[in-house]
């Protein structure tokens, strides 16, 4: 609806990697869109840099579950470059037995290594995968698609609401109530109805627990381990990939694909504040002063920025303000980066060798994640954090000099608000000792291969990428911040209660992880409503 | 076999709700039997002369949830019901203040004031929201689950009912509700409140009887049982009997004679006796059998399906259900009788404060902490405690200026490291009297006699399965049509003509009698 003396239809705020795609569909549309980059760079949290000379670390995300098909396709993202490098082994998680478990794409692989750990829970493999599918094709219907509203009397929303109880009905009568009975529970209750092997649910447990100040013995936390299989069709679980070249790549393929169907894009353009008049968004004001007039606001920011931060609180109602402020963010994650000098030598997989393509994954056993949640939960960093390292260099030489490594490691949990004050430099490098010390348990040589190291605690994640607290989700992804909920009620379509006013962003459904279905699903929306009026 | 009388129904076990089920069929003509294992009848619903002159409600200590339409309909005042109000909960401070919640709204609002008056200004709005939130989940508590799969007409017709019932809130109770659902008590309560003695007194409410702490989400719903009471209008959210908590199943007890069940205790079913897939009646520890039309069990699903009934006439898919429930109990109960009053530091001598509860949750860390302690397989250090010395409501409990007081205790998790033991058990009472002598120091000098109940004890005396509460946790996935099991929620079993009326079914645990009164109707329906 953007009138003919606007510069542009849709002001896009932040280059996220959900605001690109959002950008580059609307462009596509034929609308003149503009995108507006606080930094100097693409991408958001979906980055690659060059963080010491010669040594380029995804900062940000480093994997990817399921980037959306349709995305790719549509807009052609691979001609743009991108290519998706499916991780093979997935998983590699060593015990401090001196054990280990691998996780392969092929059940038939995963099942001889989980073999060699439990008979009985390699028995049972398949028929996990199998329900795990299950649920996951069934989540995965409801992501591709604007959040079912429950209470919506219109046609399409019952309709919706129709196929979705007739797919629910369509996993049979058995399948049916195992899935809805799983959705609520607790990580730890579902795995240990299946399984035995500690370090084998340590490390699914552990994908029901990323960014959300929980334990796997929290209820919720079995759904979040769903929303991290979502696109294993084959029932692979926790299959990752990666983007060759670097995660920044996506954020360059994205980019380009936005800029050729005619989106302009502008970096170091800070936005202040979201332009409102007559209780409607008309454009933004930049840090530098400037206003740039739209027909419509879509905002990748996250949701407490985006109408905390830059509307004024008079456009809003004091009932959404609230419901807003009660978001939860509580940042948990943090990242150590290391330039390595040689590859790190794992005491119960020695040498070189296919393990270190995987996820190295430190969650040997669902009480290690709830001990290390115990510390979280009174504000202080885990003593045995959860990590997960990946060594991208193995795949993409370029990442690090010739016969040097990189190697990126995801911590949790590093709680954004401490017991005793703020994030410093040196609870950060306490933080870094930490993750090293940990994982050096498993790999004796690690501490003596680090070249550099790069920490990033919840607040430099918070400062770096625009993240409230530190939250990679853009809010916690628990059940009561999901779906109708998200990300907050009665706002969970990407429509804002202020006319012209749109949200983008992984805190909107289906939320957080490098996928683009927020960014997708936005544009329809707004396409949608366009063709309505 | 010796049949010298056919009953139509025979219930196993005594407890409230076997107690409301024989009352219902007694009463539309049934020729019922109640068989008790133990000396009384009441099950978890019990008040026992432990010690000579003082009586003590052993286990369950509070009444709430009693339907009032098994009130009303069994006319329970008449055979000798009578609640007494408990109306303020004291919740002493370390730092030797206290939060204080009182009958006198009045009175509340300005002692919030006095801790925070923000906090003030959102009880009220908070209470109105809770009331609402009340009133919308009240038919569900009414209702026989439907079965989500099914395409009868009858569960269809109910699942439709239910779909218009929660389409037809106001969106904001919808949402709240939903929240209420999915969230955890300390979530929930962080949104209104910021006093921490508050916060922590009414999240505590939503982890009794559970094996999770204030920060556990799925723990706020349980929040709405406080006020669930209060919207039957038939008296106050929570109460004390006269005579203890004995005396609801007494008063029950005696209804049902009165409309014809016949009441046998220390009688116990070792077996349910199943002919071509049919229930016809059951067989005693000592051989003696007895045929039934019906029977229907009281027990938890444990008891019932693992102990009672042979594993051939179920089907693997139920066994596997029924097995994979989760039953763990985490609390204890410690019953003391005092030659003296205890003497609080925040609040001295005798007062009205020692006419209502006392509640040992001075901050909702304090309480995640005790909860800590459990998840790793020992009982809290520091617990949680819900207390009250019913001999200050009703002084027939205790001997003339002596006085009974009832600890309920979280958490004891049943499964404790190195098991359970009378060493363990003795080092349990010490923990719960050492805590309350900080908040009461002449605690220790008062006591005459001390009663402690574990899980263990729970689990051996009353027939509660790993010692919980409630038949088996009240988690999301243990709820509504999926409480005990799938597809068998309508208080029906695989083995036609078993029924279960027990805590173990919808609606769940506490002295409801809802299951009980529920599963009778079903029964009937069936003829």
């Amino acid at each position: 609806m953007g009138k003919v003396n606007d510069a542009y239809d849709t002001i896009v705020i932040g280059a996220g990697h959900n605001g690109l795609v959002t950008a580059a569909y609307l462009a596509r549309a034929g609308q003149r869109v503009l995108v507006l980059e606080r930094s100097e760079r693409v991408g958001g949290a979906v980055a690659t840099e060059d963080v010491f000379p010669g040594f380029k670390f995804d900062t940000g995300s480093h994997r990817i579950e399921r980037f959306h098909p349709s995305v790719v396709l549509d807009l052609r993202l691979a001609a743009h470059g991108l290519e998706i490098v499916a991780s093979d082994p997935s998983v590699f998680a060593p015990t401090p037995e001196g054990h280990h478990l691998l996780l392969w794409r092929k059940a038939e692989s995963s099942i001889e290594s989980i073999g060699k750990l439990s008979a009985k829970d390699a028995e049972r493999w398949k028929a996990f995968c199998g329900l795990v599918a299950k649920a996951a094709a069934f989540l995965e219907s409801i992501y591709d698609n604007p959040p079912p509203d429950p209470l919506s009397n219109s046609r399409g929303d019952l309709w919706q609401l129709f196929r979705l109880g007739r797919r629910l009905r369509g996993l049979g009568k058995r399948d049916m109530l195992e899935v809805l009975r799983i959705l609520p529970m607790t990580a730890k209750e579902l795995l240990d109805e299946w399984f035995e092997t500690d370090v084998l649910k340590g490390c699914l447990g552990s994908q029901g627990i990323s960014g959300v100040l929980q334990g796997p013995m929290a209820a919720g936390t079995a759904y979040l381990f769903l929303h991290h299989q979502v696109g294993r069709k084959d029932g692979a679980l926790r299959s990752t990939a990666r983007v060759r070249g670097g995660m920044g790549n996506l954020a360059r393929a994205l980019a380009e694909a936005a800029r050729q169907a005619g989106a302009e894009i502008r970096t170091k353009a800070p936005v202040g504040r979201i332009l409102v008049k007559d209780g409607r968004a008309f454009g933004v004001a930049l840090n530098d002063g400037g206003e740039i007039k739209a027909g419509r606001v879509v905002s990748n920011a996250d949701p407490r920025h985006t109408f905390l931060e830059l509307l004024d609180s008079t456009a809003l109602s004091p009932e959404f303000l609230r419901a807003v402020r009660n978001i939860r963010f509580k940042g948990v994650c943090a990242r150590v980066n290391l330039a390595l000098k040689e590859l790190p030598n794992f005491s119960c997989l020695p040498g070189e060798g296919p393990h270190l393509q995987g996820a190295i994954t430190i969650a040997p056993s669902l009480e290690y994640l709830e001990r290390a949640y115990d510390d979280a939960k009174y504000g202080e960093p885990s003593q045995e954090p959860y990590l997960e390292a990946v060594i991208p260099s193995l795949n993409d030489p370029d990442l690090a000099p010739a016969g040097r490594h990189v190697m990126s490691i995801f911590v949790q949990y590093a709680p954004y608000q401490l017991k005793d004050g703020a994030w410093d430099s040196i609870k950060r490098e306490a933080l870094g000792d930490r993750v090293v010390q940990t994982l050096a348990q498993y790999a004796p040589n690690l501490e003596s291969a680090i070249l550099h190291r790069q920490v990033l605690s919840p607040l430099d994640l918070e400062n770096a990428f625009a993240l409230t607290e530190g939250n990679i989700y853009h809010g916690e992804m628990t059940l009561d911040q999901l779906l109708f909920m998200r990300p907050v009620a009665g706002c969970s379509r990407y429509k804002t209660p202020l006319a012209g006013l749109y949200l983008c962003g992984a805190g909107t459904h289906p939320g957080g992880g490098v996928n683009g279905a927020s960014g997708y699903n936005a544009a329809r929306q707004i396409l949608q409503e366009k063709r309505n009026n | 076999m010796a049949a010298a009388k056919a009953y139509d129904a025979v219930i196993i076990g005594g407890g409230h709700n076997g107690l409301v089920n024989a009352a219902y069929l007694a009463r539309a003509g049934k020729r019922v039997l109640v068989l008790e294992k133990r000396h009384i009848v009441g099950g978890a619903t019990v008040t026992e002369e432990v010690f000579p002159g003082f009586k003590f409600s052993v286990l369950s200590y509070v009444v709430s949830l009693l339907r009032p339409e098994i009130i009303r309909e069994l006319d329970l005042p008449k055979h000798g019901l009578e609640i007494l109000p408990l109306e303020s909960t004291v919740t002493p401070m370390p730092n030797g203040d206290y939060l204080g919640r009182w009958a006198d709204h009045d009175l509340t609002r300005r002692e919030l004031y006095r801790h925070s008056p923000r906090d003030a200004e959102a009880y009220d709005d908070f209470g109105t929201l809770m009331y609402h939130l009340a009133y919308a989940v009240k038919p569900i508590m009414g209702m026989v689950p439907p079965d989500p799969t099914s395409l009868r007409p009858r569960d269809l017709r109910s699942l439709l009912r239910l779909g218009k019932h929660f389409r037809g809130l106001e969106p904001a109770h919808f949402y709240a509700l939903y929240k209420l659902m999915t969230m955890s008590s300390a979530d929930y309560l962080d949104e209104w409140f910021e006093c921490e003695p508050l916060k922590a007194t009414m999240s505590a409410s939503g982890i009794i009887g559970t094996f999770l702490g204030p920060r556990s989400p799925g723990t706020a719903y349980v929040l709405l049982h406080h006020y669930m009471g209060e919207i039957d209008g038939v008296f106050r959210a929570w109460g004390f009997a006269k005579g203890g908590t004995g005396a609801v199943a007494e008063a029950i007890a005696a209804a049902a004679r009165r409309l014809g069940a016949e009441i046998r205790t220390e009688a116990t079913v070792s077996q349910v006796i199943v002919k071509h897939g049919r229930a016809v009646g059951v067989a005693l520890e000592d051989g003696e059998e007895i045929s039934a039309r019906v029977v229907v069990s009281g027990l938890d699903p444990k008891l019932t399906f693992l102990k009672l009934v042979e594993p051939g006439e179920l089907p693997a898919d139920f066994l596997g259900a029924i097995r994979r429930y989760k039953i763990r109990g985490s609390s204890g109960k410690v019953n003391l009788a005092l030659g003296e009053l205890p003497s609080l530091t925040c609040l001295p001598g005798n007062g009205p404060h020692l006419r209502g509860a006392i509640s040992i949750s001075p901050s909702v860390e304090y309480l995640e902490r005790a909860y800590d302690d459990a998840k790793y397989g020992e009982f809290s250090r520091h617990p949680y405690m819900d207390i009250i010395i019913p001999s200050m409501i009703d002084p027939g409990m205790a001997p003339p200026g002596k006085h009974v007081m009832s600890i309920f205790v979280q958490y004891a998790p049943f499964e404790l490291n190195g098991g359970w033991n009378d060493q363990k058990r003795e080092a349990f009472g010490d923990a719960v009297v050492n805590t309350l002598a900080q908040f009461a120091p002449n605690i220790k000098n008062a006591i005459l006699h001390r009663q402690v109940v574990t899980p263990w004890d729970m689990q051996e005396e009353y027939s509660l399965t790993e010692g919980n509460i409630f038949h088996g946790e009240l988690s999301l996935h243990q709820l509504f049509f999926l409480r005990p099991a799938p597809k068998w929620t309508d208080y029906r079993t695989p083995v036609t003509n078993l029924y279960q009326c027990g805590s173990g079914t919808h609606p769940g645990g506490g002295i409801s009698g809802a299951s009980g009164r529920l599963a009778a109707l079903e029964i009937l329906r069936d003829g």
